[in-house]
């Protein structure tokens, strides 16, 4: 099969025309990097995509703490763990790395706080 | 009332900011201060809330909060002075600021000043829309801080206009958390934002671009209720018989961004006509001695990367002034030729490698960007696909500066 796919991983956006068949990437061209290579392989046999969002937080200076996948999770998943997301609450303070959900969905991957959240004074 | 005394004054705390007064004290500045008028650091990064900063200069995707984040525990540890909840009324040519916040107002002296006060977005006014003024009428800035930090929802079907990136992104956002975006429309026949978040955003979910088309009427009294759109033809008018009513509660507008320069002006800072920003020379010093620019402020960027690399040259630069009350003159004048829209910086010494930052009139594909001084040809470098959504940036070696004359152009060559 053949295609052409626009790398999202660095706003270089690659458009790289490749060529695979069921279980392995041929050929690609136009690529600069070696990360397009990859992105192009993930989106023809597991595309995947880092899902970033908000959960509320309780006695927080702020109501929300943002958060994302890590690492990414299926791109058919998204919609099941925003979702999951919307009956979560966490307690702050909230730190940059604290995994807010653990496995989710069982895709394998966490979802982790990104911003640093102290307690309402 | 007291004047306090200070080496570098840094007017702003997001990405630039931090990063120039990072830089300043670095290079040995003693006494920085860093003056936010909002409540916290890190700026427009704290409502960023997607990922992909810092590819460019971390070698990872990050978020805009975890992005700040590392630049607020530098500033921290580099003890840099910060003043929140703090604005800036004035500022003179003498760089004598005027301060005002809950205690008061107060007087500050700086030896040198770095402007990174960013940008704002432009608005409805700024377009002139007809129609009545209902609610439902947001720009795209303001719906990523009521959704991303406030927990407040703007509606449940968001027309966007514009497909600059913030739109792009909070379409996708919109559209996880629910709400309908049947379309983004863009009056320009290319896309305004980078064409990973085209892909990224709005071919993920299925949200149609629709180019060369614009808003032309918005209805509704008290809520927005829909809005016309129409294609717009090559010379700028209506194609007749293009207009279509679009039902939304919401109109969601990301039509570009102005680079914020109230100070500057104020301080008597020659502006670019192009940029909005400050001209300046490749230390970042504007036109007026021992004031600097650097981030959205001096020129619109789309990678907060560069905003970062580009402040620390400034923080520098502003750190070396306070210490020794002047820098070297640079009157190398730089200027845009065929297909470049603008260069940064406008002027050079000549003695130093620049890094320089340009925009493309138009998008095209195989090109070269060719600096030329008279017939001489100072350095060239080829580019596979050029956009005036992709900031072009690539250093020239100071060996290359040798025997060039008073000017140089940039130009686009096939």
């Amino acid at each position: 099969m053949k295609g052409q796919f626009t790398c999202v991983v660095c706003p270089t956006s690659c458009v790289v025309h490749a060529e695979w068949n069921e279980t392995e990437l041929q050929s690609t061209d136009h690529a600069q990097c070696k990360l397009a290579c990859d992105y192009v392989r993930g989106e023809i046999f597991d595309p995947r995509r880092t899902v970033t969002s908000t959960v509320r937080v309780d006695d927080g200076d702020l109501p929300l703490v943002s958060v994302k996948t890590d690492p990414p999770v299926p791109k058919a998943t998204m919609f099941e763990v925003m979702q999951h997301l919307a009956h979560v609450v966490v307690k702050a303070p909230v730190n940059i790395g604290d995994i807010i959900v653990a496995n989710v969905l069982g895709t394998g991957s966490n979802i982790v706080a990104t911003k640093k959240i102290v307690l309402k004074v | 009332m007291r004047t306090e005394e200070v080496d570098v004054a840094v007017i702003g705390g997001g990405p630039a900011g931090l990063a120039a007064a990072v830089a300043a004290r670095k290079a040995g500045a003693q006494n920085v201060v860093l003056i936010e008028r909002g409540e916290q650091l890190g700026g427009i990064l704290n409502q960023c809330i997607h990922d992909g900063f810092g590819t460019k200069n971390m070698g990872k995707a990050l978020t805009g909060p975890e992005y700040a984040q590392i630049y607020i525990d530098q500033a921290s540890a580099a003890g840099v002075t910060c003043h929140l909840n703090t604005m800036v009324l004035n500022l003179t040519p003498e760089r004598e600021l005027t301060l005002c916040s809950k205690e008061g107002v107060r007087h500050v002296r700086a030896k040198s000043v770095v402007l990174t006060m960013g940008c704002r977005e432009r608005t409805r006014g700024a377009i002139g829309i007809p129609g009545y003024r209902p609610a439902g009428v947001f720009t795209a800035g303001v719906v990523q801080y009521y959704m991303n930090i406030r927990n407040l929802s703007v509606g449940r079907r968001v027309v966007v206009l514009g497909s600059g990136d913030v739109g792009l992104i909070m379409a996708r956002r919109l559209t996880l958390e629910g709400a309908q975006v049947p379309c983004v429309a863009e009056i320009l026949p290319y896309p305004s934002g980078l064409m990973r978040n085209v892909v990224q955003c709005l071919e993920d979910f299925g949200i149609p671009l629709y180019l060369s088309t614009t808003v032309i009427e918005i209805h509704g009294r008290d809520r927005i209720t829909g809005v016309t759109l129409a294609k717009i033809g090559p010379r700028g008018g209506v194609v007749p018989g293009s207009q279509r009513l679009v039902e939304c509660d919401t109109l969601m507008l990301s039509v570009g961004l102005i680079a914020e320069n109230e100070l500057a002006k104020k301080a008597g800072v020659a502006l670019s006509p192009i940029t909005g920003g400050p001209i300046v020379d490749d230390h970042f010093q504007t036109s007026v001695p021992g004031i600097f620019s650097a981030g959205n402020a001096l020129q619109v960027h789309d990678l907060v990367d560069y905003v970062s690399l580009e402040s620390e040259k400034a923080g520098l630069s502003a750190a070396k002034y306070a210490d020794a009350g002047k820098l070297r003159v640079a009157n190398i004048k730089v200027t845009p030729g065929r297909g470049i829209r603008y260069v940064v910086p406008q002027y050079i010494g000549g003695d130093e490698s620049v890094d320089f930052s340009m925009r493309v009139e138009a998008p095209d594909l195989d090109r070269s960007v060719v600096f030329r001084s008279g017939s001489q040809t100072v350095r060239k470098m080829k580019e596979n696909v050029v956009a005036p959504s992709s900031m072009i940036r690539f250093r020239v070696r100071s060996e290359r500066f040798q025997k060039i004359g008073s000017e140089l152009t940039v130009e686009l060559e096939a």
